[in-house]
């Protein structure tokens, strides 16, 4: 599990403006404790596709956006994702949920498809990745953030539990 | 049926500091008409995603205008933007729809739906209040300060006359174009 306040936190000490996305069950409880943050505006998109356009307005605007979605949305946002936020080289960091993790474990009765693809998309594409497996992991928000504004380019944080 | 090509004179006649994202066959004559580091092609990019786009901008620059001109195509590949338009209302973000019923970049080939869409009820049934269809250039020239000054968001639909108009090749690279209106945007 990922405790939920300590993300927010972290999201903070980002300078974080705005959270863009779609809600899953892994990130239910995040978008929770970020609906009721004072200063950060969390904006609901109808696909994840828009996500990428709508944040990549956000920063050319003078903003600090944070895209946060689940793979399966992260797959049909490609085009979103490529023609804005990485041809328009905006440093945005995205957290994704890893829906389906677990059952890539040995052993797993069935596989889902939105976790096997996950990652050989995330290298296909071009985007530096890190996981948060456990709450010692959500500094690797800041190293994104970091990679992020080194680059120029989009980085990504993998959600792996549920956030609680 | 309007003459894009007029629309868009009399647009960039009056345009002081507003941001303009054109797409399509907008960006082009778009480019004739103005130069300005406020302008972005949003070509080279992703086809449906200029409205959403336009909307981060609208939203992070609160006491700015921003335009978007956007094409019936364009419109149809991501319309669930509208819902996000009204769900998160911007009340500087103007939103112009130019219809004319095809893909004119790649041939005119119809667009789904060509002749029977009613834009202005799809934007009502999203949630978007202010939405206006003009189909003569009487009722532009009489919608033309709202374009400016209408509460936001607001749509209005041009019937416009069908054209062909090349791909569009901006001049500078997409990067360059993106970096060079956020500087525009926060520089002083």
């Amino acid at each position: 599990m990922l405790n939920a306040n300590k993300i927010v936190t972290a999201l903070e000490d980002q300078g974080v403006t705005h959270i863009v996305g779609v809600p899953d069950n892994g990130s239910r409880v995040l978008f929770e404790r970020l609906w009721e943050h004072p200063q950060i505006e969390v904006i609901l998109t109808s696909r994840e596709g828009e996500a990428f356009g709508l944040a990549s307005g956000l920063y050319l605007g003078g903003a600090t956006p944070l895209v946060l979605i689940q793979n399966t949305g992260f797959f049909e946002a490609g085009d979103g994702f490529r023609g804005t936020a990485y041809n328009m080289g905006i440093p945005l960091v995205m957290l994704v949920g890893y829906r389906g993790y677990k059952t890539m474990e040995p052993g797993a009765p069935r596989i889902d498809t939105a976790a096997t693809f996950f990652e050989p998309t995330l290298k296909a594409w071009n985007i530096p990745y890190t996981a948060m497996h456990s709450d010692e992991d959500i500094t690797q928000i800041a190293a994104a953030f970091a990679k992020a504004k080194e680059t120029s380019l989009p980085t990504a944080v993998l959600i792996v539990p549920e956030t609680v | 049926m309007l003459d894009k090509y007029t629309c868009l004179k009399k647009l960039a006649a009056k345009r002081t500091d507003e941001v303009f994202v054109t797409t399509m066959s907008v960006a082009m004559p778009w480019a004739e008409l103005s130069d300005s580091p406020l302008d972005f092609a949003h070509v080279e990019s992703a086809m449906g995603h200029a409205a959403d786009f336009a909307l981060g901008l609208a939203i992070a620059q609160p006491k700015r205008r921003v335009f978007v001109i956007n094409g019936d195509g364009s419109t149809l590949m991501c319309l669930g933007t509208l819902v996000t338009l009204a769900q998160r209302p911007a009340a500087n973000l103007t939103m112009v729809i130019t219809e004319n019923g095809t893909y004119e970049v790649t041939g005119n080939q119809p667009v789904p739906g060509a002749d029977r869409i009613d834009y202005e009820q799809i934007c009502r049934g999203a949630g978007i209040k202010n939405v206006y269809t003009i189909t003569d250039e009487a009722e532009f020239d009489a919608q033309l300060e709202r374009h400016f000054t209408g509460e936001g968001p607001q749509v209005f639909i041009w019937k416009i006359e069908k054209a062909s108009e090349p791909v569009p090749k901006p001049k500078l690279p997409i990067r360059e174009r993106a970096h060079r209106l956020r500087e525009a945007l926060t520089s002083g």
